[in-house]
């Protein structure tokens, strides 16, 4: 293979070589080489194989425009697809693999396609796979999504680590080109806070392609002295190899920086790519301008490429296009290319220019042809000749490069982000970003201009008028003389050439060609968005950044309009691919959601817990011992074992909340359906919040610390909302009543010692008398624990109907006073018990929970109407209680429900039907809302929402589970299943 | 009868050490939550009288914070002072303290909130209410390079984890 490095010049460090590989093959490129610089140095012209016709494709530009040189880079878990060459640095040891061909690059079988093509032009699948239409799921949807897509995404577990940051900035400088770099001067030294981010490894922009030089510097030499003065500044902060992806609301920008792409061996501790979420007061967006392709047949032969990468490839790298070059332009910057060849002794050829004046500065070597057009290249991979059609009629000419410039459409994605529209502009041939925008000023090659002073001159400018209207004493910064620029003459709007015999492809990933833009138009797809859709033009990983404003030129030229009147597909984030890996940041394995750990989680661990995740909360579900057969049997142990002796259970996660303040008893009375005003200190209620509708939103048990301080307990679930109620009531309905609320769930370790035997084994730790008459059902208390070393609160209150006892200790002595208390009752029986035995127990008192509380009952449903207080005078939900579908008497009530045979068994959520009525929605009379098996009743046991259930004790029904068609004979019964009487509470 | 000890919410995470951050775990002393009523209390004479340091956490809001614990005497007693225009509220075990220092410990901390911590914008002695990943905590800069992270007790070892992996390019 031929080497088509020059042998100097350039910003590449030929000291530095780097030995890499394409498809298999060793190759040599230097640092600072891109991989596509790096590829055509190596003389390695074919790349990629297109999307649908698999035609040969080259390098076509050299940024992230790129649409063909798509390849897969890495091995084993570090394979990436899709990376364009052109952005991809090159390093040591860099494996780089062509796509979308079988078996090898040079000779893919997929190829055939492009003999088909006569039967593959837009809109083939909507119209050849409407029937049969039962074929679709089957045969052509996972046909066409085999087919689609270009690289194969790798199945292995993504080794590196990414992260996510925010900053803040007076000023974000988008783009280091002339424009930013002035603009990023010019507010720096007035002292605001910059950022600049460069989505290239060397931050210059179009400067470091650049042969004109700046007050006598070159112009790379200009941009170096710019970045290293923006650098020394403590105010400035310099992102390279970031991209700015998106313009959000607030003024957040998303960049995404590629903070380790470019090496061989990541270093594991730090992020290959980070994701930046920029806070900016103001934004500059100096984003350049994209150069047009022209379309003619064969546009696409590898050998083809934009002036502007070719002069890129020249002067940056060193990389010579070809032996001969040809250049087909329609403005000036051609030209600028054909001196920078012909300086480094390389052949043009011909100038192809179908202005009538076009090149009137240029005094080079090359044959000058205006008026002409180039119509088809020729060539297969690459390559070999291109014909002309001047006024004389058509010549071929020999060359094996041609460069090409249809003008320039500027960069203003991010100015559109926000739902501004391109303005179209007949005077510069292009969509400008639209005016008045708030917070983002585009400035330079972003606003049209195109020769270096102007976007010098104009990036200082409104750098300065920016800084200005943030405070700060800017003046626009001004830098030397400029020579050797190009003019800054308008293109020549030439949106096809006529003649081309060969497929002249306007979007080059999606092959889409101009004949499909013309049979869009001709089959009524001609509105923008729809010929997107209908061609595929603009759409894939690059969202037809080369090909759009052609693609709309050739849709305003079918449609007899104006390129304003076609506008512009919708722009939004992302500018350019983010990967999912930047997206997640570190949210993934045990970083994906925090563990919040009870106080107590180490007590349960030493116990064999077995953890269940309840929101974010780790909770003990059981605690199985050894030998016991599943999780049932340690269940139906723990459950037996309150009963008959004690169990300890964590309840440090149920929601627990102070309320202070003169006007405390006033908001809980208003809060709560049932009276609060009078509670005296020292006792604990049982409490239901109803929310304005009437329905319940939350229960649990207040007690009174102290004449202006109560404590209360919330679920576990609405811990947190709770709280956020009782905020919003204070501050927004009542603001005249004085309360202070604060959460103080994670204050306390709480544990519910609840049996028989629980007061005595307690009394062992608790200092005070706790028995039945110094310390009565419901009393709740301050009190002191082994000999006055510490305190807690002590409640009497039961879930499980036995006596019980919930102490609350300051949350760090929890797992010493769990162990303590399981040192205590070793010989009275005590146990841990998780949630599952804890549900097991409410189920059997029928005590509800949020399976019942589900927002759709009232207090009378679950047998709570008497609660509600007829003698306040108001309460949120009392207005609401009294509506007339509220107290109807067919409503669901809750109802106990047991099968009629104990060796069945049924499901929360089954439904319940009359007996022997079939299973139909009309018949449907309510449904399961808890179930558990309850070893006291020797089967399984329900609570239930059914209508008029109150009514219905004893009655048989059929318990019906739709989704695995089950059937069960059950009883309705009172829904207490165990001591009636309650007796055993006030034990 | 047993010999009860506390056991910190991070005892079992050792602090992170470089010259560019450090991280590690405040003592579990004294976190008491000051909540004012219509009058704002003159809290500086008694978080002197304490020994606490107040941190403004929201309007008409503090915490007032030390290294050693505040016996339950001397917090029935703070508490008494307080009324009856502020309530106190001891979370001096419902909330962990974390110190973040170093040169990077700003960069670290950006990992994680969305705050402006230029120091410009936020000085020494300024607390803010954020979220720092996915868990919200009080920020409070110390001094230029040093932060406090303030956080529920339940979430203190997953932000810890959180953290460590933030300092974990620059350890």
């Amino acid at each position: 293979m031929t080497s088509y490095r020059l042998p100097q010049g350039g910003l590449i460090d030929r000291s530095k070589p780097l030995s890499f590989a394409f498809d298999g093959k060793p190759m040599l490129g230097f640092e600072g080489d891109s991989l596509a610089s790096a590829l055509l140095a190596n003389g390695c012209r074919l790349v990629g194989r297109s999307f649908k016709y698999h035609r040969p494709r080259g390098i076509l530009t050299a940024g992230a425009a790129e649409p063909n040189a798509l390849m897969t880079i890495g091995r084993g878990a570090r394979t990436e697809p899709n990376i364009r060459a052109t952005m991809q640095e090159l390093h040591a040891g860099l494996e780089a693999r062509s796509q979308n061909r079988w078996p090898s690059l040079a000779f893919d079988i997929g190829a055939l396609n492009g003999l088909l093509s006569p039967f593959l032009g837009a809109g083939f699948y909507y119209k050849t796979f409407m029937w049969p239409a039962a074929f679709w799921e089957k045969v052509y949807e996972p046909f066409i999504r085999r087919a689609a897509g270009l690289g194969k995404a790798t199945h292995e577990a993504d080794p590196d680590s990414y992260d996510k940051r925010w900053a803040h900035c007076d000023l974000l400088v988008i783009g280091a080109g002339p424009a930013g770099l002035a603009a990023a001067l010019t507010a720096a030294r007035a002292g605001a806070r910059i950022i600049v981010a460069d989505e290239q490894a060397m931050a210059g922009g179009t400067l470091l392609s650049e042969t004109a030089t700046i007050g006598g510097e070159p112009a790379p030499a200009f941009a170096r002295q710019c970045i290293a003065e923006l650098q020394s500044l403590p105010n400035v902060t310099m992102l390279t190899r970031t991209t700015v992806f998106g313009w959000y609301d607030g003024n957040v920008f998303g960049a995404v920086e590629r903070v380790q792409k470019h090496v061989a061996e990541p270093v594991s501790s730090v992020p290959v790519e980070r994701l930046w979420r920029i806070i900016a007061k103001g934004a500059i967006l100096a984003s350049g301008a994209e150069e047009r392709p022209l379309v003619f047949g064969g546009n696409d032969i590898p050998g083809v490429m934009m002036a502007g990468a070719m002069r890129s490839y020249l002067n940056r790298h060193a990389v010579a296009p070809g032996r001969s070059t040809a250049i087909f332009t329609t403005n000036d910057s051609g030209y600028a290319l054909a001196r920078n060849l012909e300086e480094k002794g390389i052949d043009v050829t011909a100038i192809i220019d179908p202005r009538e004046n076009g090149g009137e500065t240029y005094t080079g070597k090359a044959r000058l042809l205006r008026n002409a057009m180039v119509t088809d290249a020729h060539g297969g991979k690459s390559l070999s000749a291109i014909d002309i059609r001047t006024g004389n009629g058509t010549e071929r000419l020999k060359v094996d490069a041609l460069a090409m410039s249809g003008g320039f459409s500027p960069i203003i994605h991010l100015a559109c982000h926000r739902g501004g529209k391109p303005v179209w502009s007949d005077e510069t041939s292009a969509f400008l970003p639209p005016a008045g925008l708030q917070g983002l000023e585009p400035a330079g090659a972003a606003c049209g201009l195109i020769d270096l002073a102007a976007c010098l001159a104009d990036g200082a400018q409104r750098g300065a008028d920016l800084a200005v209207s943030l405070g700060f004493a800017a003046t626009p910064a001004t830098f030397g003389a400029i020579a050797g620029d190009a003019s800054a003459t308008p293109a020549k709007v030439l949106w096809s050439t006529p003649g081309a015999r060969g497929k002249a492809f306007v979007d080059y990933q999606n092959d889409v060609h101009s004949k499909d833009l013309g049979l869009a138009v001709k089959e009524g797809y001609g509105h923008v968005e729809l010929a997107k859709r209908y061609t595929t033009s603009g759409m894939a990983t690059d969202q037809g950044k080369l090909s759009n404003l052609n693609a709309i030129g050739l849709l305003a030229e079918a449609r007899g309009v104006s390129p304003a009147e076609v506008g512009t597909t919708t722009f939004r984030p992302f500018y350019t691919p983010v990967s999912f890996g930047a997206l997640s940041g570190a949210s993934h394995g045990r970083h994906f959601q925090p563990v919040r750990r009870s106080p107590l989680h180490g007590w349960a661990e030493r116990h064999g817990a077995v953890f269940v995740e309840t929101g974010l909360w780790y909770r003990s579900a059981w605690f199985p011992r050894q030998g016991e057969q599943g999780w049932r049997e340690s269940v139906d142990r723990e459950v037996l074992n309150v009963r008959s002796n004690a169990g300890i259970c964590d309840v440090s996660m149920l929601g627990k909340i102070e309320i202070c303040g003169p006007d405390a008893a006033e908001l809980l009375n208003r809060v709560y359906c049932n009276a609060f005003l009078k509670l005296p200190v020292g006792k604990a209620r049982y409490g239901l919040m109803l929310r304005e509708d009437g329905m319940i939103y939350d229960d649990g048990t207040t007690n009174r610390i102290a004449e202006n301080r109560f404590f209360m307990t919330t679920t576990t679930a609405h811990a947190a909302g709770v709280l956020n109620h009782l905020e919003f009531c204070a501050q927004t309905l009542w603001p005249e009543l004085d309360v202070r609320l604060a959460s103080v769930t994670d204050q306390w370790a709480q544990m519910a010692i609840a049996g028989p035997k629980s007061r005595k084994i307690l009394q062992t730790i608790i200092d005070e008398d706790i028995g039945n008459e110094a310390f009565p059902y419901l009393c709740a208390r301050d009190v002191s624990l082994f000999g006055g070393a510490l305190q807690g609160r002590l409640f009497r209150i039961s879930f499980s109907g036995e006596l019980a006892y919930e102490l609350a200790v300051p949350a760090a002595f929890g797992d010493d006073v769990a162990e303590a208390l399981m040192e205590a009752g070793r010989t009275d029986g005590l146990m841990p018990y998780g949630v599952e035995a804890l549900s097991v127990l409410r189920i059997e008192k029928g005590h509800v929970t949020h399976n019942e509380i589900n927002g759709t009952v009232v207090p009378t449903d679950l047998g709570f109407g008497r609660m509600a207080s007829t003698a306040k005078p108001d309460f949120i939900g009392k207005a609401m209680l009294q509506r007339e579908g509220l107290t109807a008497a067919d409503r669901p009530r809750l109802v106990g429900v047991v099968p009629l045979d104990p060796g069945h068994s049924f499901r929360s959520g089954a439904h319940i039907l009359a007996k022997h009525a079939a299973a139909t929605l009309e018949n449907d009379q309510g449904y399961v809302t808890s179930s558990a098996f309850s070893p006291h009743i020797g089967s399984t046991i329900g609570l239930a929402l059914v209508k008029r259930g109150n009514e219905r004790h004893g009655e048989e029904v059929t318990i019906w589970n739709g989704l695995r068609d089950e059937f069960t004979a059950a009883r309705l019964c009172a829904p207490i299943f165990f001591d009636p009487a309650n007796e055993r509470l006030h034990g | 009868m047993a010999d009860i000890r506390s056991l910190p919410a991070l005892a079992d995470r050792r602090p992170l050490t470089s010259p560019q951050v450090t991280l590690s775990a405040l003592p579990e002393g004294t976190v008491l939550q000051v909540i004012a009523g219509p009058k704002t209390p003159d809290l500086t004479r008694l978080a002197g009288e304490a020994g606490l340091v107040a941190r403004a956490i929201a309007p008409g809001q503090w915490f007032l914070v030390g290294n050693r614990p505040t016996a339950h005497q001397d917090m029935r007693r703070l508490l008494a002072m307080l009324e009856p225009d502020a309530s106190g509220i001891d979370q001096s075990h419902g909330r962990v303290r974390m110190l973040m220092e170093g040169p990077m410990a700003a960069a670290v901390l950006s990992k994680g909130t969305a705050v402006d911590l230029d120091p410009t914008v936020f000085p020494p002695g300024t607390t803010a209410a954020t979220l720092v990943g996915h868990v919200s905590a009080h920020l409070t800069r110390l001094d230029n390079e040093a932060f406090e992270i303030t956080v529920l007790r339940g979430f203190a070892a997953a932000l810890w984890d959180d953290l460590a992996l933030m300092c974990a390019e620059y350890l």
